[in-house]
C-alpha cells in the first residue's frame, strides 16, 4: 500500500462534496441564464470546480506514498467532548456546572496525571466566566441547574 | 480632508479615553496572544467578535486590530527564545533569533525585533494615509466587474503565491465561497442550502466559523506541541542594550523590510507572513556576509520583523478602500465591521471619517504604545513563556462557547463549532490552509452579487470583464498566477520523476 491517505481521502470528500452541491443545486434552485442569473447557478459551478479540484487532489495521492502524520485522537476527543457537552448542558443545566464539567473533561487532554491542577483550573475559569458573562456583559444564562 | 489633517483629526477620536481603553487592550492581548505559541491573532480576534457586539465600531475595530499588529510584537518572542513561532507571521525570525539566543544575545535579537517592528508599522501608516487617498478616489471608478475581478484575483493569489499545493488552495477557496452561498439569497429571496433549518437563514455564522477554525481545530493540534519548546532563560532590560556594530545593522534592513512589507500587504492575496519571507530572502541577497545567515545575523531579523509588521499595517488598505479583505485576519475584520453595519469600501472616507482616520491614528498610538511598553516589560513577556499549555486550554475553550452563545444565544451555534472544529483539525491534517476557506467564505456574496450585476449591464455577456480596462488588468493577473502555478507543478513533478 502506497497511498497518501489524508490526501486521498479529503480529495474524496471534496468530491462528494463537490458533486453533492452541483447536483443539489441544479435540480432545486433555478438556473437561469448568463444574463438572469437564478440563485443556483452560482453554487452549480462552485460544485462542479470543487468535483473537479476534488479529484486533482485524490488522483495523484493514490499512486504516491506518504508517512501519515500522527492523529491527536485523544486530544480531538476529550476537546470535541466537552464543547459538546457545553452545547448540550448550557441551558439546563446552568453556566457553573457546565463549565466545571467542560474544563475537566477538556483538561484530560494534557499531558500530565495529576489532579490537583485540574480542580484549581475548572474553579478559576468559572469563577473568571461568571465574572465575565453573567455579571459583565449581562448575559440571560441561569447559572445553577433549573430544578423546577 | 488632507492626509495630515485627517491624523489630526483621528488622533482627537482615538484618544478619547473610552476608545483609548480598547487600543490598550487591544495591543496588550495581542503581545499576549503573540508570544504564547498554540494560540494566535486569528483564534484571538475570532474570540473578541462576540464582545464587540457590546462596543461601538471604532473602539471595536481598533481593538481587534491592535490584537493584530499586537500578535506581531510578540510573535518574535518565542521565535527566538525557543525556536517556536508564536505567529505564522514570524515563523522566519527563528531562522536567525535563536542561533543569536544561543550566543547569550537573545536581548539584543529581542532589541532588533522590537525596534524594527516599530519601524516597519510606522512605514505602514504612512503608506496606508498615502495610498487610501489616491485609492478610494481611484475607486470611485471601479464597476461591478471590477470588483468581481479583482476579488477573484485576490483569492487566486492567496492560493498560489507561496503554496505548496494550490490544487489544494484552491479546494479551499471554493468550499468557501460554497459555505458563503448558505442561507437566504440576497437577490432572489431563495432558501439555499437550508435543508429546513431555521438557523440557517441567515447563513452559516462567521462567529462559530471562525472559532471552529481558528480556535478549537489550532488548541487540538497544539496542545501537545506547545509544551515542547522548555522553559525560557530570563531576560532582563540590562541585556538589550545592543552594542554599536549591533545598533548599526538594524536600520537599513528594518527599511527594506518594510518597504517590501508594505508593498506586499497591500496588494490582494500576500499577507504578511509571506513578506517576512520574502524580506529575509532579500536580506541574505544583497547581504555582503550571506554565510552568516542562519547562524545569528541581525538583518535576519530586522527585516522580517519589519516586513511583517509594515505588512498588517498596510493590509488594511484595500480593505478599508475598497471594501475587499487581502488576507484572512483583514476578512475577520471586514466581517467585524459588517456586524456593526458599516460596509466598508469607497465611500468610507467620506461616510465615516471618524472611523477611517481614528483606526489610522490608533495604529500610530497603539505601536507607541508597543514600543514603550514592551522594551521594559520584556521580562514579564518572557515568563509569560513559563505558563504551560494546559493551563489555557480548556479556559479558551469555554470563552469559545460562551462566546459564539452571547451572539444570538443559540446553543445550535456551538454544536456548529464542535463540528466546523472537527473539520479544520482534519483538513490541517492533510495540510489543507483554513484560512482560505474563511476568505472565501467572506467574499463568496460579495463575488456573487457583483458578478451578477456585472452580467445583468452586459446583458449577459461574459466579455465585459475584457472590454473594461480595469478588470482587463486584473483578468490578466488572473491568467498569469494559474499559468505560473501550472508550470510549477509540472517542474516540481518532472523532478520528483526524475528522482526516483
Amino acid at each position: 500500500m502506497r497511498q497518501d491517505l489524508p490526501d486521498l481521502a479529503c480529495g474524496v470528500v471534496l468530491a462528494a462534496i463537490g458533486l453533492f452541491v452541483a447536483s443539489y443545486a441544479a435540480t432545486h434552485y433555478e438556473l437561469g441564464s448568463l444574463r438572469r442569473m437564478g440563485p443556483g447557478l452560482f453554487p452549480a459551478v462552485l460544485g462542479g470546480v470543487l468535483l473537479g479540484l476534488g479529484l486533482l487532489i485524490a488522483i495523484p495521492a493514490w499512486g504516491r506514498g506518504r508517512q501519515a502524520g500522527s492523529v491527536a485522537w485523544k486530544d480531538a476527543i476529550a476537546v470535541l467532548a466537552a464543547i459538546l457537552v457545553f452545547a448540550a448542558g448550557l441551558e439546563r443545566g446552568g453556566l457553573v456546572p457546565v463549565t466545571v464539567a467542560t474544563v475537566l473533561i477538556a483538561s484530560i487532554a494534557a499531558p500530565d496525571r495529576k489532579v490537583g491542577w485540574r480542580l484549581v483550573l475548572a474553579f478559576a475559569v468559572t469563577l473568571l466566566s461568571v465574572l465575565v458573562f453573567h455579571f459583565g456583559l449581562k448575559m440571560t444564562i441561569p447559572l445553577w441547574p433549573n430544578l423546577s | 480632508m488632507s492626509g495630515w489633517e485627517g491624523f489630526l483629526h483621528g488622533l482627537s477620536v482615538a484618544l478619547q479615553p473610552g476608545v483609548l481603553v480598547y487600543c490598550v487592550f487591544g495591543v496588550v492581548l495581542g503581545t499576549f496572544v503573540g508570544v504564547l505559541p498554540g494560540i494566535g491573532a486569528m483564534a484571538t480576534i475570532s474570540l473578541l467578535l462576540p464582545i464587540t457586539y457590546y462596543l461601538s465600531p471604532e473602539a471595536a475595530l481598533i481593538m481587534l486590530a491592535g490584537v493584530y499588529y499586537g500578535s506581531q510584537y510578540g510573535g518574535a518572542v518565542a521565535s527566538i527564545l525557543l525556536r517556536l513561532p508564536g505567529t505564522p507571521q514570524s515563523a522566519v525570525t527563528t531562522l536567525d533569533g535563536y542561533p543569536l539566543a544561543q550566543q547569550g544575545k537573545a536581548g539584543v535579537a529581542l532589541f532588533a525585533s522590537m525596534t524594527s517592528s516599530f519601524l516597519g508599522s510606522m512605514f505602514g501608516i504612512l503608506v496606508l494615509i498615502m495610498l487610501s487617498g489616491v485609492l478610494s478616489r481611484a475607486a470611485t471608478a471601479f464597476g461591478a466587474a471590477d470588483y468581481a475581478a479583482m476579488m477573484v484575483l485576490g483569492l487566486v493569489a492567496a492560493s498560489t503565491i507561496g503554496a505548496k499545493d494550490p490544487a489544494k488552495g484552491f479546494a479551499m477557496v471554493v468550499l468557501g465561497l460554497i459555505l458563503g452561498c448558505v442561507g437566504t439569497d440576497v437577490n432572489s429571496g431563495a432558501q439555499r442550502f437550508t435543508f429546513g433549518q431555521a438557523e440557517l437563514m441567515d447563513g452559516v455564522n462567521l462567529v462559530a466559523l471562525a472559532m471552529g477554525l481558528f480556535g478549537v481545530a489550532e488548541v487540538i493540534a497544539n496542545i501537545q506541541v506547545a509544551e515542547r519548546g522548555g522553559v525560557p532563560r530570563r531576560v532582563a532590560l540590562r541585556d538589550l542594550m545592543p552594542g554599536r556594530e549591533d545598533i548599526r545593522r538594524i536600520p537599513f534592513p528594518a527599511l527594506r523590510g518594510a518597504s517590501l512589507g508594505s508593498f506586499f500587504g497591500a496588494l490582494p492575496g500576500t499577507g504578511s507572513t509571506i513578506s517576512s519571507f520574502l524580506a529575509y530572502a532579500a536580506e541574505r541577497r544583497i547581504s555582503r556576509r550571506p554565510e552568516k545567515f542562519g547562524h545569528g545575523a541581525i538583518e535576519g531579523v530586522a527585516g522580517p520583523e519589519a516586513a511583517n509588521n509594515a505588512a498588517a499595517i498596510s493590509a488594511f488598505v484595500p480593505t478599508l478602500t475598497l471594501g475587499i479583505p487581502g488576507d484572512p485576519i483583514m476578512a475577520l475584520m471586514l466581517g467585524a465591521l459588517v456586524i456593526h453595519g458599516v460596509q466598508p469600501g469607497p465611500l468610507m472616507l467620506e461616510a465615516r471619517p471618524d472611523m477611517f482616520w481614528g483606526l489610522i491614528a490608533s495604529f500610530g498610538i497603539g505601536n507607541l504604545l508597543l514600543l514603550v511598553l514592551n522594551l521594559p516589560l520584556i521580562g514579564i513577556w518572557v515568563s509569560m513563556l513559563r505558563i504551560p499549555f494546559r493551563w489555557l486550554f480548556p479556559a479558551i475553550l469555554v470563552f469559545v462557547c460562551l462566546g459564539v452563545y452571547s451572539v444570538r444565544g443559540s446553543s445550535f451555534d456551538i454544536f456548529a463549532v464542535a463540528l466546523i472544529g472537527a473539520i479544520g483539525y482534519a483538513l490541517s491534517l492533510a495540510r489543507f490552509n483554513p484560512a482560505l476557506l474563511l476568505l472565501g467564505f467572506v467574499l463568496g456574496p460579495l463575488i456573487e452579487t457583483n458578478l451578477r450585476r456585472a452580467l445583468l449591464i452586459s446583458r449577459g455577456d461574459p466579455l465585459v470583464f475584457l472590454e473594461r480596462p480595469i478588470s482587463a488588468v486584473f483578468v490578466l493577473a488572473i491568467a498569469l498566477l494559474l499559468a505560473m502555478s501550472l508550470v510549477q507543478a509540472i517542474r516540481r513533478k518532472a523532478q520528483r520523476d526524475r528522482q526516483r
